[in-house]
């Protein structure tokens, strides 16, 4: 290889077998880390000892480290609002990576992300209607019944102008979205009683202040569950590369992969949202930096982009917890703030290489 | 009835669109170890031919009436061949087939193993070798660890080649494949072809360029109008009698010195 | 001319130091404990429906952390300032009618707080003045709390549920809530002394009878947000013998376009002091726009401020209706 064509703008990268297969456990390790330390971080004053004693007594083994169990209040703020909280982030985040790395490449977009298909204001809206309705408790099933029904509306309005392709799932996306998000501004301007409308605000911007270990339960199993297949349909998506006649070249049955994965996405971000509210820029930006230092391949892209967003997504809210005590931000506000200029940033670097 | 015979025999092939017919009852015979040109001005037909051959045409409208297309190659029906079995024995080049994303050549080469592989498998060390060879054969080796948004025209048509290669087809389609290259890439380009056709494999390349073809190819099909108006070997069909009623120009052929193939030359009407 | 009327609240506060100074000298001031303020034993535990959700106290609560004014102020109206382990998010400075104490001093926090900003108080009790108080980005949800073994109450007044949002608030919600709040304390007595006070005061209050119109303008410049008719500005300006042009709006507060407040043009408007919307910047609004500017109470300056902790349900609505009365009165000298 001559040096000339060698001298390429960005570190070459990818198919040597050692380094990016040396990234997967690395990440984890990050995330893992990541939960750990920031469990140990928030406006309440509580010592790293006082922490420590907090997990080892729920995961039973305080007692055999002859541990002093904490008072209920203390021990509650460790376990019953950080650690669900953190580890919901964690998924959240993990989430909607994955979900944003497979709409990117199913809809050959760089601006996808797990929202397109309106998925995040269906979402709203059912969560906006049970919010103002006085029923909190089922919001989590509305908000995934509105993104799954948006996602149904926005995929019958892409078939039924014909083949889903790329195009159409965004336009259709789009018109589904504007359309929810009209009707939640309605809904907002039409019932909010009094100060109802802060629940509902902090809800739209997306946050996990509300978790519970019941979330960590459905944002993790989903994330488990669904965002493990996903992440296996690395070639499937790797021969969308070229686009869906390449793809149909390389024998994937284009129409049927995009459904399933559609659905699929669909399914997964609607748990999230259930849980967060959407939160923004997570499956927007995630995947790009990721991609840097993997290339596009989806097979070690899609796990990266898992651990990477959940640890993005704890570190996130390890700020919105902090950064204004003793107020909170919904960290919807936190990932815009950083994900705006980082995609400001990515954009630029793309015009540059 | 067909006979089994070695290449693609195509026949009865009709779709449309919008209750437009964009090809009418076309049949194609490509043999084996040869490069068929499928010639034809602008609209002619010939993309949506080669996609329909690859089955990757979707949507539009068979003809309705009569016994339905047929494709067969080495004697067995490709249409009834499942996806990946049938993405193992034949591979197309699109035209101008582009990604924003960053990927490297090598990595672009080796998404032609795909079909070749397990969906849950990665890259095993023989798709990486079989990408090597296909890269090479394409003459694309030096560009292995260059990123594909960042190659000129003529290097990254010879990637697209070696990804269709690295699927190890006996069947190439290729959709002009010279398109925007100069003439030094055009005529690497064609010699590729031709090396294919000479290791067996079938080689189908739709050709704006009738020089080219008739210095390249063995056999050539001549569409217009989404019918076939001539097929045969290249003498037969580069010849004005066929040529000028169907593009519209004087046609001149002459003889070149060298190969004995036909050289054209064109005039206005 | 503005000055003196944009702070009112020590001009109005004096008729009641009297009444309030008598229960800031309760025994319970004095750092006794509820329980021995001769409440009979057995009132205890207490189980309430707050808003529809179910506040349970197994005893007096001894910590606890009071969000916005309106609870602040209960609290330390009946005495029960040395309860109070933090408080956060006050509109304004505690009237001089009322000792204060430490924690109120110099709050936890300047909006509302989060959960585990209130938490590491370690309180029984989150006494909050909004339902919104009380929500996972803020203090906490309310099952939350309960979970981790601290109670919640909310200012019944500001109940929106159907059924628990006071439809229209009156004098005796606001005394009833005293008397909650005292029975939640074990402090009844202090309760019935300090309601006892508070309905002589205001009984010994003269309503304005020339039966002037009002509108009530509590903040927002787009579209104004005025005291609508089923809440406290509504209450208050009953009381003091005003007629509310947006009476017949059925909610606590409501936007009204500025087309209807011209159109309405009261005899009188009641401004609402606050610091992030203050009345001088109200009254800069009025007088310099063309159309507001044309209005009688504009052109007459007809003005009554209320300082915006006083708006809210609970102890101080009395003396608010107190200061819009004298206020009336001056406007005619």
């Amino acid at each position: 290889m001559s040096p000339a064509i060698r001298r390429s703008r960005l570190p070459t990268r990818g198919t040597s077998p050692s380094r990016p297969w040396l990234a997967l456990p690395l990440a984890a390790l990050v995330l893992v880390v990541s939960i750990g330390v920031a469990v140990t971080i928030g406006p309440a004053d509580l010592t790293l000892s006082e922490v420590g004693r907090s997990v080892a007594t729920h995961l039973g083994v305080g007692g055999a480290l002859g541990l002093e169990p904490l008072s209920a209040l203390r021990d509650g703020m460790v376990w019953q609002l950080r650690m669900p909280r953190i580890l919901t982030a964690a998924a959240v985040g993990a989430g909607l990576a994955v979900c944003g790395a497979v709409m990117q490449s199913l809809t050959r977009n760089p601006l996808a992300d797990p929202y397109l298909l309106g998925l995040s204001s269906g979402a709203s809206l059912g969560a906006v209607l049970v919010l103002l309705a006085g029923v909190p408790l089922l919001l989590p099933v509305a908000a995934f019944v509105g993104a799954v029904g948006a996602l149904a509306l926005a995929l019958s309005l892409a078939g039924a102008l014909g083949t889903i392709t790329p195009t159409r799932t965004v336009l259709a996306g789009l018109a589904i979205s504007q359309l929810c998000a009209a009707a939640v501004s309605f809904v907002i301007f039409w019932s909010a009683k009094g100060d109802a409308f802060r629940e509902v605000l902090s809800w739209l911007m997306g946050s996990v202040a509300s978790a519970t270990w019941t979330s960590v339960a459905v944002a993790g199993g989903a994330v488990l569950v669904l965002g493990t297949l996903l992440a296996l349909t690395g070639s499937v998506l790797d021969a969308f590369t070229f686009g869906d006649t390449a793809a149909a070249a390389l024998g994937v049955p284009v129409n049927r992969a995009r459904w399933i994965l559609l659905i699929g996405v669909a399914l997964l971000t609607g748990a999230l949202v259930s849980q967060s509210g959407s939160i923004g820029f997570v499956g927007l930006i995630l995947p790009h930096a990721v991609r840097l230092f993997t290339g596009a391949r989806h097979r070690l892209l899609l796990p990266l982009s898992a651990l990477a967003g959940g640890s993005f997504l704890v570190w996130a809210d390890t700020l919105a917890r902090t950064v204004f005590e003793p107020r909170e931000l919904p960290v919807g506000i936190v990932t815009a703030a950083i994900g705006a200029p980082v995609f400001a940033f990515l954009l630029w670097r793309g015009n540059h290489r | 009835m067909p006979t089994t015979q070695r290449g693609l025999t195509a026949e009865r092939v009709s779709w449309g669109i919008d209750g437009q017919l964009i090809l009418d009852d076309v049949g194609v015979l490509a043999p084996a170890g040869a490069v068929t040109g499928l010639l034809g001005p602008n609209g002619s037909g010939k993309s949506t031919l080669l996609r329909v051959l690859a089955g990757v045409q979707q949507a539009g409208r068979q003809a309705a009436s009569g016994p339905g297309p047929t494709t067969t190659f080495d004697g067995a029906d490709l249409r009834a061949l499942p996806r990946r079995e049938r993405a193992r024995v034949l591979a197309l080049v699109e035209q101008d087939a582009g990604t924003d994303l960053p990927l490297t050549v090598l990595d672009a080469v080796l998404l032609g193993r795909i079909p070749h592989r397990s969906l849950l498998a990665g890259d095993s060390d023989a798709d990486r070798a079989a990408a090597h060879t296909a890269l090479a054969a394409a003459g694309a080796q030096e560009l292995a660890d260059r990123e594909v948004g960042t190659l000129s025209g003529g290097e990254r048509q010879r990637v697209h080649m070696a990804r269709a290669l690295a699927q190890r087809p006996r069947l190439i389609l290729l959709d002009e494949p010279t398109n925007h290259l100069d003439i030094a890439a055009q005529l690497h380009a064609m010699r590729v072809l031709r090396d294919l056709a000479a290791d067996g494999v079938t080689v189908v390349a739709a050709l704006h360029d009738l020089n080219l073809a008739a210095s390249t190819c063995d056999h050539l099909v001549l569409l217009d109008g989404g019918r076939v108006v001539a097929a045969g070997p290249v003498g037969e069909v580069l010849v004005p009698a066929v040529l000028e009623p169907v593009y519209g120009v004087r046609v001149d052929v002459l003889t070149h010195p060298r190969t004995g193939r036909p050289v054209l030359s064109f005039d206005r009407g | 001319m503005h000055p003196h009327r944009v702070r009112p609240a020590r001009a109005f506060a004096l008729p009641a130091v009297a009444a309030l100074a008598l229960a800031a000298c309760s025994p319970t001031a004095s750092g006794e404990t509820a329980t021995d303020d001769a409440t009979p034993p057995g009132s205890f535990p207490v189980s309430l429906d707050n808003c529809g959700f179910e506040t349970e106290v197994e005893a007096p609560p001894e910590r606890v952390v009071t969000i916005k004014s309106s609870t602040t102020e209960m609290l330390l109206a009946l005495g029960l300032g040395d309860r109070i382990v933090g408080s956060a998010f006050l509109d304004g400075p505690v009237p001089d009618s009322l000792e204060t104490v430490p924690a109120v001093e110099e709050p936890f926090a300047a909006e509302a707080p989060g959960s585990e900003a209130t938490l590491e108080l370690e309180p029984d009790l989150v006494y909050a003045g909004w339902e919104s108080n009380l929500t996972a980005e803020t203090a906490g949800d309310r099952e939350t709390l309960a979970r981790l073994g601290v109670a919640t109450y909310v200012s019944p007044a500001a109940c929106k549920e159907d059924g628990y949002m006071p439809d229209p608030l009156t004098f005796d919600t606001v005394f009833d809530e005293i008397a909650e709040v005292g029975s939640l304390f074990g402090a009844e007595d202090a309760a019935a002394r300090l309601v006892d006070e508070q309905r002589a005061a205001l009984d010994a209050i003269e309503p304005d009878d020339r039966g002037r119109t009002a509108l009530w303008w509590s903040s927002g410049d787009d579209a104004p947000y005025v005291g609508a008719g089923i809440g406290a500005p509504q209450m208050i300006m009953e009381a003091a013998g005003l007629t509310n042009v947006a009476a017949d709006v059925h909610d606590t507060w409501t936007s009204l376009g500025w087309e209807n407040v011209v159109e309405a043009d009261p005899d009188v408007l009641v401004l609402v002091d606050a610091a992030w919307n203050p009345a001088d910047t109200k009254i800069e609004t009025l007088e310099s726009n063309p159309a507001t500017r044309e209005m009688t109470a504009v052109k007459e300056r007809r003005y009554v401020v209320v300082p915006f902790p006083a708006t809210e349900a609970g102890v101080r609505n009395v003396d608010a209706v107190a200061s819009v009365v004298e206020q009336l009165a001056d406007l005619d000298r």
